[in-house]
């Protein structure tokens, strides 16, 4: 049987931001079939930091999945075992940091390629911040200064924005929608987790009750642009539900 | 640099003290980009152990770190004595600097009359072509191309590059250049080789062409005791300055 090509895009969140909290890994896990998932965290947002794949580490340890991490700073191996060693995956786990620099890095090393080959093959595709805003058409940083748009990979057709609860991305967001210079997209606040199957959103899920999470879209004459709330399952207080596609 | 300065182990400080009188500046503005390894906390804490104790003004700029450290980039780096870039993957490197248009302040840094200076892929980044290891095994990869040619690192110190290298040149894949061995250095004026220089006795630079390899006259640098010493009091002078207040900058 196929794997559904899955998605979880995280606003900010998961064991980078929230520690003691694992709701959301959690969550990631569960979204694989496999008992003792193979899960491959990508640092290269932070410039591969040791202490970020250390408490990567710490957060999936061997008894929970089996994990493993690509520098793409200390590489030892060619091309074809890194594109197999990502085809092999679960879930592939990307780090938050710099967007333009990981897209930049990703792109000499034939990662987007490779990563677009897993997520149609069945890989579930995860990340927090720069690990969300890179899976989307269009997103919105704010890691440089003033936030800016940039394109992304492109796996979902929409636009994304990150740490949505964070003063200057909202209003960046909200005015590339209304002028067209992003598509209508998805913004999701910290603690919450926009989870697509296929390029649909399936579930918004959260790690803290008061998460929160938003599809923008270009409004009609009187409102130049539309912000609809998003019901968001908060994984604290819910037995497994089965609303998931 | 073909390898050595701070990030070589044990430090080697002929060359990073070569690096800062070249500047003539009296107490020379150097900053570090050390892109190439991810903007490592190891190789960055090295950088200032070592430049801590020299008569100058050591910054470290982290790409990578800009998020919670902003620094404007242009400005910071155009004011600069020298840019010293380190070790590391060279494919990375040169990715990165062009999604943030670091390559072309570089550009105009370097014609403004900044020092460029680097090791291994901080080296190779500036030629046309360089032999990166940035995915295991040696392989050509294209650099910024600010001076004409090749250049290859490392010669003496890692065996798989050579081959790699001589071969590339040899079948015209890439054009003749430099190869450096570890602690020798290539100085150039303009686009033009000025001298060679080594902090080693036995390391040097060679010129490969389609023939071959051709060792290049080397001066070497000592750096005499006296000079040390002469240097220790300065840097105890210059830390009560920056204690009172008198010393910093910006």
């Amino acid at each position: 049987m196929s794997r559904p090509r899955q998605i979880l895009a995280m606003g900010g969140g998961g064991f980078s931001m929230e520690a003691g909290n694992a709701l959301l890994d959690d969550y990631v896990l569960s979204l694989t079939s496999s008992e003792r998932p193979r899960v491959c965290f990508l640092p290269t947002a932070s410039g591969d930091a040791d202490h970020y794949i250390v408490r990567f580490y710490r957060a999936f340890s061997a008894g929970r999945c089996e994990p493993s991490h690509v520098s793409l700073f200390r590489r030892d191996g060619g091309a074809a075992d890194l594109a197999n060693h990502l085809l092999a995956q679960d879930v592939v786990y990307v780090g938050g940091g710099s967007v333009i620099s990981l897209l930049g890095a990703w792109n000499a090393h034939g990662i987007d390629v490779m990563l677009r080959a897993a997520w149609e093959a069945g890989v579930v595709m995860t990340g927090l911040s720069a690990g969300s805003l890179c899976w989307f058409s269009h997103g919105i940083t704010a890691f440089h200064g003033e936030p800016k748009a940039v394109r992304g990979l492109g796996l979902l057709p929409w636009s994304n924005a990150v740490h949505y609860d964070e003063e200057g991305r909202r209003s960046a967001f909200r005015d590339g929608v209304a002028t067209g210079e992003l598509p209508p997209g998805y913004a999701s606040c910290n603690s919450a987790a926009l989870h697509f199957v296929g390029s649909d959103l399936a579930r918004v899920v959260s790690s803290r009750e008061k998460a929160r999470a938003y599809r923008v879209s270009p409004g009609g004459p009187d409102t130049p642009i539309a912000e609809e709330e998003l019901s968001c399952d908060f994984l604290g207080a819910l037995p497994e539900p089965a609303l998931v596609a | 640099m073909g390898g050595g300065g701070f990030s070589a182990r044990p430090g080697d400080p002929a060359l990073d003290r070569f690096v800062l009188r070249l500047t003539g500046a009296p107490r020379p503005r150097i900053c570090l980009l050390p892109t190439a390894g991810g903007d490592s906390e190891s190789q960055i804490r090295r950088f200032h152990e070592a430049f801590g104790d020299e008569l100058c003004e050591p910054t470290d700029l982290s790409l990578f770190r800009l998020g919670h450290n902003p620094v404007p980039l242009r400005e910071h780096l155009l004011s600069q004595d020298v840019i010293y870039v380190g070790g590391g993957s060279m494919v990375n490197l040169l990715a990165i600097w062009r999604v943030q248009g670091v390559d072309r302040i570089l550009w105009e840094a370097w014609r403004s009359g900044v020092l460029l200076a680097g090791l291994s892929a901080g080296s190779m980044c500036w030629f046309e072509w360089g032999v990166t290891t940035s995915s295991g095994r040696p392989t050509p990869a294209r650099g910024l191309g600010f001076l004409p040619g090749s250049n290859s690192v490392h010669h003496d110190g890692e065996r798989a590059r050579r081959p790699v290298y001589l071969d590339a040149v040899r079948s015209g894949k890439v054009p003749p250049g430099w190869a450096v061995d570890d602690g020798a250095a290539l100085v150039f004026r303009g686009n033009r080789l000025a001298e060679v220089v080594t902090a080693r006795r036995g390391a040097g630079a060679y010129l490969v062409t389609s023939r071959g390899e051709q060792r290049h006259a080397a001066r070497f640098l000592s750096d005499p005791h006296h000079r040390r010493r002469e240097s220790a009091a300065a840097v105890a002078e210059l830390r009560r300055l920056r204690l009172a207040g008198l010393g910093g900058r910006d």
